[in-house]
């Protein structure tokens, strides 16, 4: 039975304990509902879920599970002699996996499959017209290991339809069984819904763990062949080719902060009263049409963005603003990338904003109003403070677009490290030079493509930092109402 | 003090011109973003709209049985030995024999630069319809062959008689030749469909490059994450907000959640890299592990503004539901969810959207990648809308920059159909009370 | 209901991933972009002549492709690395540690790396002392060791156009910076006698550390504007003359031959960058391409050394080929490649 067909029966099975249970709950109470503890499709939802759940993670497990410990069997079967120099049982493995699934095809069309085993030339011939590509003749202990991982491959799935079928139909009979008037079957599934909610917030947690150690053994790696205070302190970065880099932080992290506080400046003032207008005065055809207007704004790939930087905003900056105010003459600088940026990030601050002044008690704005304040007071003194920690959650998302994007910064501000105060100057970002020292041509193992990793989990570090603090400034001013 | 209610005094003349001001800024604040939407979208579009049309050489080919199959058997076996240099020949001798048919003077152009003319992906099309069918040689069939890029590029402005004169790769004489063809009738510039339905083609050949494989695998990824980030974000965010005990712990995990949504996007590759690939053993370029990957970079982007939504619940909804007995799910899944779906919808929209644009991560699990064959499923190599973007603005021919932004035009269309059914819900959904 | 419908589809999608077991059909390539190019277009001609599929190439980057060959042997691996610069030391030990033991290298032609500005501007004839004359932060200046003030390419040479001084030059990232450091900045270092100004003011301990002194204080590069690194690729050096028409880029032979109407290129030393010149080694700045093969993977993954043929061969590596058409130098000693590819000849221990 396949996997597919053996979940839809599962997935039938717990259909009917939905409806079975909710049929036997109000059976024993003969029709009269107010008797049971709790609402009937709660008994259908608890027969359901015994039904499938422990069932489904059966499968789940069992599938995790079982190539590993049949391959491993198969693999056993195969003797040191049949992998090559050079090669690992891994390899041959690939063959025997290859050659399981050109069995598997050859049986559905073919009977004399002993013979072709017993002639490997023959066997890749039937093979490679079965369209399974066979590279070389197999030796005879890959076909018997094949054979044997084909076969158990069959068997396993039969024991695990049985199995499961056994869990589920155990689960099934247990929840019918316990269905009785006086039975909590509101609280045995809200039990469960709790901790599939306290799991999946786990998963949040789990990806901060995986990243963090991801990044820490190829960061130590890089503190290992680069001194740890040269990173951190030096004020120059200037990778290079075949060692005597120096690869400070410092010009990377001023870069992005610069940058991104540019396009804050940018996207807060006009997200914000976008948002506010948007929420607050416009018609609601108005704002049916604006708003996801605005939200293709974030839509739109950086790549465009970045062009429209290069092409258009820098030679602009230059020729009006820089050139004349004698601030320097580069086409790319923090300004251009900061103010492109800037657009991009815009509905993430008014859409999200927008939802949230939308959800403050319109209870609030007729107080005020009444009290004689005009729209604008209103929304300044009582909206505004009401929606402050959704604003800065806005605010925050706009902040981590701006910090992690490459594109725009590459083609807006260039790809050099400068520590300056001039925002007409080109300048670069950390996570420009995470991407580039990545995906660059320079040896892996070298600190220029390791200090990726380092720069990584620096960036990791300083937003975490930058979260701690709008956490305590939200605290701090937040207000609550009713 | 006149203490008239008629006439305004003048703290009440500032407070209302303040108003006044107050409702100007927004609407300016509005009128800017929509200005730099419109703009962004006219150079998309003037740039990529060409890329949806293309320019097709229509002419008879006469399948030489002397050059594709000598022995005369038409045995499979030796028809696939024969390659698509022969294929390119037989096409390129047929337009000239087709040319002299018409009575077209070839204004001084070389056999090479007529040939020249038909895209080499011709050869490879042709060469697949002998293969599926041999009966074809030795007989003449009407063939529609793509025209090689800089003659499409002739038809849409991006090539002219001055560039071509100091373009290496064609030449005024193949242009004017071009021209005469169109007269005759034997060259158009159609609706492509191509573009949609083909994979992607190599730097030699810009005019056959098309959007298939990569519409497809952005379709499989934008499965993967819909299907796994909305329930999990939604029920984390939900445990987080409604019953977490407001402690340290919690603490750590929302600081913890909006500092992961401030990790560059490539961190996510490096990490998919890590887990999906080396440990848990998935292929390389598949879109599993690319929609795995983008659903744990999309998840804290979701959780945000979905705890946001959650928060900007009145507890009055709260309470009154608790008040006439409903549990504390029961609260929060009849009452506080239903109303804060506009924001957790705004929420998947931004985060689904960023997903989709989203090349980075991709980078490290072997994602960016020229891909030919079309996926069977969530397992086989794909490649993605924004990855075909990305490698087509770094193709060294001009004819891929129309491309590119017909690419964009695609995901922008995508995301469009993805942005109006969220409104749509959205709008179901928005209340005020 | 969506929590079941959540644990449903959670427990489809891990089912389906049990398919995945099946076996690897297609090749897979990673590594150096300005190999991708010929990659591909090998690639593709290889998949449409033949009955296997088309493999899958990727860029990345030289250093990640090769550390992509290293983790090991399996189909969870790739099988080629394509790369701009020679196979390092760190990565053959790499290789070893992880199993993989035999590497094939394969050099499949030189990229010739030019000097190119607006077709509309003036001509350049430019030689390794003006570009470093240009570009470096300190020059010699009547026998001393003085700051690089040049704004214009007269200052730089008189023989020069009078035009603003501006360089779009490759990033750190690149392998091509790597060659226009060793093969244009520092030959022009020694061409201008900086070199020799440099070793006598170092104060390294001995001679091999003065010369590396001397070297590094040659690679130092103007940081006032002058020279622009590019992080990208060569379309936005491209873009980006678009949007400055008096600077000076530099490109690829191959992008270059595709964008000739748009792009004047300068000659070196007098020689005209081409195909040609390249080959013969008259113009100086080109470096070899190579990719290598994991052994163990040939004779298990379909193809596989189908494709180093196919690659290697006349119709597209060769002289009058596919490739040269579109600007790969070709190697001269192709033939001994293709030998060593046909007796599937392991790569020897580097010098």
């Amino acid at each position: 039975m396949s996997t597919g067909l053996l979940t839809l029966l599962v997935a039938a099975l717990a259909i009917l304990g939905m409806v079975m249970g909710r049929s036997r709950a109000v059976a024993a109470v003969s029709g009269d509902i107010r008797k049971l503890h709790s609402l009937p499709f709660f008994y259908g939802r608890f027969t359901a879920l015994l039904t499938a759940v422990p069932a489904f993670l059966l499968i789940v497990v069992w599938l995790l599970a079982q190539p590993l410990i049949i391959e491993n069997r198969a693999a056993a079967l195969l003797s040191p002699a049949d992998i090559p120099d050079g090669s690992s049982k891994a390899l041959v493995m690939t063959d025997v996996r290859r050659i399981a699934e050109g069995l598997d095809r050859l049986h559905e069309s073919r009977t004399d499959i002993p013979a072709l085993k017993a002639d490997p030339a023959a066997l890749k011939a039937a093979m490679n017209a079965a369209g399974v590509a066979l590279q070389s003749d197999p030796a005879p202990s890959v076909i018997e290991a094949a054979e044997a991982l084909r076969e158990a491959q069959g068997r396993s799935r039969l024991y695990l339809s049985i199995a499961a079928g056994i869990v589920a139909v155990g689960g099934f009979a247990w929840g019918v069984s316990r269905i009785k008037p006086d039975f909590r079957a509101r609280n045995a599934t809200e039990v469960f819904t709790m901790w599939l909610l306290i799991g999946c917030s786990l998963i949040a947690v789990l990806t901060t763990v995986g990243i963090v150690a991801s990044m820490l053994f190829e960061t130590g790696h890089f503190f290992k062949l680069y001194p740890a205070a040269d990173f951190f302190f030096s004020t120059t970065w200037s990778p290079r080719f075949g060692g005597g880099s120096s690869l400070g932080i410092i010009p990377l992290v001023w870069g992005t902060l610069y940058v991104s506080f540019i396009a804050l400046l940018v996207a807060v003032p006009i997200g914000l009263m976008s948002a506010i207008y948007l929420a607050e005065y416009a018609s609601k055809a108005t704002r049916a049409w604006v708003k996801p207007a605005i939200e293709i704004l974030a839509g739109i790939p950086t790549i465009v963005y970045g062009l429209f930087a290069l092409i258009t905003v820098g030679p602009l900056l230059r020729d009006w603003i820089a050139q004349p105010a004698g601030l320097g003459d580069s086409s790319s600088s923090v300004m251009t990338a900061g103010l492109v940026m800037g657009i991009m990030v815009i509905p993430f601050v008014s859409s999200l904003s927008d939802d949230i002044i939308n959800a403050v008690p319109q209870s609030l704005r007729d107080g005020s109003l009444g009290l004689g304040a005009t729209p604008s007071e209103t929304v300044r003194q009582v909206v505004m403070p009401a929606a402050l920690p959704g604003i800065v959650g806005a605010v925050l998302l706009a902040a981590s677009r701006a910090i992690g994007e490459t594109m725009i910064v590459v083609m807006g501000a260039g790809a050099a490290a400068k520590l300056s105060l001039n925002p007409f100057e080109a300048m670069t970002t950390v996570t420009v030079k995470i991407v580039s020292q990545l995906t660059g041509d320079t040896e892996f193992a070298s600190p220029e493509t390791l200090v990726a990793f380092a720069l990584g989990l620096t960036l990791f570090t300083l937003t975490l930092a930058l979260n701690i603090l709008a956490l305590y400034i939200v605290r701090k001013y937040r207000e609550q109402y009713e | 003090m006149s203490g008239s209610l008629f006439t305004q005094d003048p703290r009440t003349k500032a407070r209302n011109a303040a108003e006044r001001r107050f409702r100007a800024y927004g609407l300016g604040a509005i009128v800017i973003a929509l200005l730099a939407l419109v703009w962004l979208l006219i150079s998309i579009f003037s740039a990529g709209l060409p890329a949806f049309r293309q320019t097709f050489l229509t002419f008879p080919v006469m399948l030489d049985a002397a050059q594709l199959d000598k022995s005369g058997t038409r045995d499979p076996a030796q028809l696939s030995k024969i390659t698509t240099i022969t294929y390119s020949k037989i096409l390129g001798q047929s337009l000239e024999a087709a040319i002299a048919a018409k009575g077209i003077d070839l204004g001084g152009a070389k056999p090479k630069q007529v040939a020249d003319l038909i895209s080499q992906e011709s050869a490879a099309t042709l060469r697949n319809a002998v293969l599926a069918d041999p009966k074809l040689i030795g007989t003449t069939m009407d063939f529609s062959a793509l025209a090689s890029g800089r003659i499409d590029g002739y038809y849409k402005g991006r090539v002219t008689m001055e560039s071509a004169a100091l373009d290496k790769n064609t030449s005024p004489e193949q242009l004017a030749l071009a021209d005469k063809l169109k007269e005759a009738g034997m060259l158009s510039v159609r609706f492509n469909w191509g573009f949609l339905t083909m994979p992607d083609a190599s730097d030699k050949r810009p005019e056959a490059a098309g959007l298939g494989i990569a519409i497809l695998g952005s379709f499989m990824i934008m499965a993967v994450v819909l299907v796994l980030s909305l329930p999990i974000g939604v029920a984390a965010s939900i445990y987080l907000e409604e019953f977490a005990p407001k402690n340290w712990v919690t603490d750590l995990i929302e600081v913890n959640i909006a500092n992961l949504a401030a990790v560059p996007s490539i961190v996510y590759g490096i990490l998919g890299l890590a887990i999906f690939i080396n440990f848990a053993g998935l292929p390389q370029s598949a879109p599993i592990v690319g929609g795995l990957v983008l659903t744990l970079m999309t998840l804290p982007r979701i959780i945000i503004p979905t705890r946001a939504a959650l928060k900007a619940v009145p507890p009055s909804i709260r309470d009154a539901a608790l008040g006439v007995g409903a549990s504390r799910l029961q609260t929060v899944f009849h009452h506080v969810l239903p109303l804060a779906m506009p924001g957790i919808l705004t929420g998947m929209i931004i985060g689904l959207a960023q997903a989709l644009g989203e090349t980075a991560p991709l980078l490290l699990i072997g994602m960016v990648a020229f891909v030919r064959d079309f996926p069977g499923g969530l397992f086989d190599p794909a490649s993605a809308l924004p990855v075909q973007v990305y490698n087509w603005t770094q193709r060294g021919d001009p004819g891929f920059v129309e491309r590119a932004s017909g690419a964009i035009i695609v995901l922008l269309i995508f995301l469009i159909i993805m942005n109006t059914a969220a409104i749509l819900l959205r709008r179901k959904f928005e209340r005020r009370w | 209901m969506s929590f079941m419908k959540l644990s449903v589809s959670t427990a489809a999608i891990l089912a389906a991933s049990t398919f995945a077991a099946s076996a690897r059909d297609q090749i897979q390539i990673s590594g150096s972009s300005t190999v991708l190019p010929y990659a591909t277009i090998v690639a593709e001609a290889f998949g449409e002549n033949t009955d296997f599929a088309t493999p899958v190439v990727e860029g990345g980057g030289s250093g990640a492709g090769r550390k992509k060959l290293c983790e090991g042997v399996g189909e969870n691996t790739i099988d080629i690395a394509n790369s701009s610069s020679r196979i390092k030391q760190s990565d053959i030990d790499l290789c070893k540690t992880n199993g993989v033991n035999e590497i094939m290298e394969v050099r499949i032609g030189y990229d010739g790396i030019v000097f190119a500005s607006d077709i509309a501007g003036p001509d350049f004839a430019l030689t390794p002392a003006d570009l470093y004359g240009a570009l470096a932060a300190n020059v010699a200046k009547d026998g001393a060791i003085a700051a690089n003030t040049a704004k214009s390419w007269k200052d730089v040479n008189a023989a020069l156009p009078d035009q603003a001084l501006q360089l779009f030059i490759p990033g750190t990232k690149h392998g091509t910076r790597e060659v226009f450091d060793t093969k244009v900045i520092e030959e022009g270092c020694k061409a201008t006698g900086a070199y020799d100004l440099f070793l006598a003011a170092s104060t390294g301990a001995d001679d091999d550390a003065k010369k590396k002194d001397a070297v590094a204080k040659c690679n130092e590069l103007r940081t006032d504007g002058v020279s622009v690194d590019i992080d990208g690729d060569y379309t936005e050096t491209l873009a980006r003359l678009d949007a400055n028409k008096t600077a000076v880029g530099v490109f690829g032979l191959s992008f270059y031959e595709n964008n000739t109407d748009k792009l004047k290129v300068a000659t070196i030393d007098g020689i005209v960058p081409s195909v040609e010149t390249i080959a013969k080694g008259e113009y100086p700045v080109s470096r070899p391409l190579y990719f290598y093969v994991k052994k163990a993977h040939i004779g298990v993954i379909p193809g596989l050394k189908e494709y180093i043929q196919f690659f290697v061969s006349d119709e597209m590596a060769g002289p009058d080929g596919v490739l040269a058409g579109y600007g790969l130098v070709p190697d001269p000693e192709l033939a001994a490649t293709q030998a060593a590819v046909e007796a599937e000849t392991p790569m020897a221990p580097l010098q």
